[in-house]
């Protein structure tokens, strides 16, 4: 029974996960670019949702937001911050060298947006793990003996929603089409007259709304935040990624939920202190038996979306 | 005139693919740009699409300047390029790939046009929710033709569409460029195999290191020594390059 609870818990802690590995997918697969401010954008919603329910806006001195509101706002705070990014690393390089993909350098310049962020946050909110007061309340419910806290499974829930939501634009809609001819080709895009001028924001806009909801639902999940929150998240939602095939979206969801049920699992049987050894061990293990990972298809990083 | 280019220069860097090409194209006809390999006749047709941009001189198509147009404002106006080696979305369906075609199509017609894509190309039609991957070359070119006409064009620019072709589907491609063409379909048609391109342009222009140096009818063109040397980089004509034009 408490292997079973377990499980569970590890599925939920999992949808975190799958909604950042997701995010990853989205720039990968359609812009060969591996995003590092995916992270930060988690961290800077989770704590834009804390520091907006106790301070309100910082500089202009509002009065502190009641939480509906100010989840809202921080997943548009981070929608913002997605953009700025896609304007100062990717467009630019775009503009200025005509081809973004082939330049190490939009990597870096993710990187290096990531830690000004962070340290932003740590300068203006300290470098503890602040409580989130407004969601104290006891949100458990039982369910043949097994417990299931309600936010989880409304993140799991909607986590899944979004994903589902993603797949169908991507396969159905006419923006979807657009971005996987990038993805696949875009020179020949290119000639269709497929503006990647216009399509890559919409990328960094869903990355944006990812990331937000991700670090909202895990801020009233866990009902702590941090500067640094992001970084844990960060790398197991990559491991996530890669073990589900990186580009496939449905695979980016299988592997962020097995690594939150393999975290799980690994506390249950060896401690908290192996978490990282089991999902990097397993993350090799993976990459020596299924390169291309469990739904990733052809050779590594060309299945794309 | 629906296309008139004027003192054309394309640049890679240091390398100076197009120089200062002056092409005309009128409504309703086949024109050929013929030369060797690395002539500059594929980034002629990639900067007059405006997937490069052109370093000087200027595009003018249906009385508008186009030079410094974005591809997507080209593709509106009625020019569609069919890439070298086609460059179909192989990830895709046939259906989807079609429908790239019609990407920037805002009326409601488009549905009609792809329709009679699948009536020209029952092949196509066979194979609609199949990937693009399993189709054969002559199947993939059809489709990357049919894929240009879900656009609508005015002016199809074909780069090399015989390359890697049966010689009995190149038969039935240039069958087809002409079908087109009766259609109402202005024709700019780069290719290696010169004695069909001449036999259905009715002018043609000769590339070497990115330069005109021969414009003139197709029947002059097919006659003259020069067009066989300027395949061989400007030295007297060979026997053999003769025997294959």
């Amino acid at each position: 029974m408490l292997l079973l609870q377990q499980l569970l818990n590890g599925v939920m802690l999992g949808s975190v996960y799958v909604t950042v590995a997701v995010a990853f997918t989205l720039t990968i697969g359609v812009l060969n670019f591996l995003n590092f401010t995916i992270p930060t954008l988690f961290m800077l919603s989770g704590m834009g949702a804390w520091a907006l329910t106790k301070w309100g806006l910082p500089l202009v001195h509002t009065p502190p937001f009641p939480w509906p509101m100010a989840l809202l706002f921080a997943i548009v705070v981070t929608i913002c911050a997605s953009l700025v990014v896609e304007r100062f690393t990717f467009r630019y390089m775009k503009t200025k060298y005509g081809d973004a993909t082939e330049h190490a350098i939009p990597l870096v310049s993710s990187l290096g947006f990531l830690l000004i962020i962070e340290n932003l946050m740590r300068i203006g909110y300290g470098t503890e793990a602040q409580r989130i007061a407004a969601f104290d309340w006891d949100n458990t419910i039982t369910v043949g003996g097994l417990f299931l806290r309600v936010p989880q499974l409304v993140s799991l829930l909607l986590a899944l929603l979004l994903v589902a939501g993603l797949n169908w634009v991507l396969k159905h809609s006419r923006i979807g089409r657009g971005l996987r001819a990038i993805a696949e080709n875009p020179d020949a895009a290119n000639i269709l007259g497929v503006d990647s001028r216009r399509l890559v924001p919409v990328i960094f806009t869903l990355t944006g709304v990812l990331c937000g909801l991700a670090g909202i639902l895990f801020a009233i999940n866990y009902g702590e935040v941090s500067p640094t929150m992001g970084e844990d998240i960060g790398s197991k939602a990559i491991a996530g990624m890669v073990i589900g095939g990186l580009g496939s979206i449905w695979g980016a969801v299988l592997g962020g939920l097995i690594i939150g049920i393999a975290e799980m699992l690994t506390i249950h049987f060896f401690g908290a202190d192996t978490v990282q050894v089991a999902v990097w061990g397993l993350l090799l293990i993976a990459l020596f038996v299924r390169p291309q990972g469990l739904l990733g298809h052809h050779s590594i990083g060309k299945g794309k979306l | 005139m629906l296309l008139e280019v004027r003192g054309l220069d394309v640049r890679y860097g240091r390398t100076h693919a197009v120089r200062s090409v002056d092409l005309d194209l009128a409504e309703g006809e086949i024109v050929t740009v013929l030369g060797a390999n690395g002539a500059g006749k594929t980034s002629l047709l990639r900067a007059l699409q405006g997937a490069v941009r052109a370093a000087d001189g200027s595009i003018r198509f249906a009385g508008e300047d186009l030079t410094h147009a974005s591809p997507a404002d080209r593709v509106r106006r009625g020019m569609m390029l069919v890439p070298e080696g086609r460059q179909i979305f192989v990830s895709m369906t046939v259906h989807e790939n079609l429908m790239m075609g019609a990407y920037l199509r805002s009326d409601g017609d488009w549905m009609r046009d792809l329709k009679e894509v699948y009536d020209r190309f029952p092949n196509l039609a066979e194979r609609r929710d199949m990937k693009a991957s399993v189709l054969s070359g002559g199947e993939q070119q059809m489709l990357a033709i049919g894929r240009a006409l879900v656009s609508r064009p005015r002016l199809i620019m074909l780069d090399e569409p015989s390359l890697g072709l049966s010689p009995l589907f190149v038969n039935n491609l240039f069958e087809l460029i002409r079908e087109l063409n009766r259609g109402g379909i202005s024709i700019l048609l780069v290719e290696q195999n010169t004695a069909m391109a001449l036999e259905t342009a009715s002018r043609g222009y000769v590339l070497e290191l990115g330069r005109v140096v021969l414009a003139d009818t197709a029947e002059a063109l097919a006659g003259d020594p020069a067009l066989a040397a300027a395949y061989l980089g400007g030295h007297a004509a060979a026997p053999a390059a003769i025997q294959t034009l």
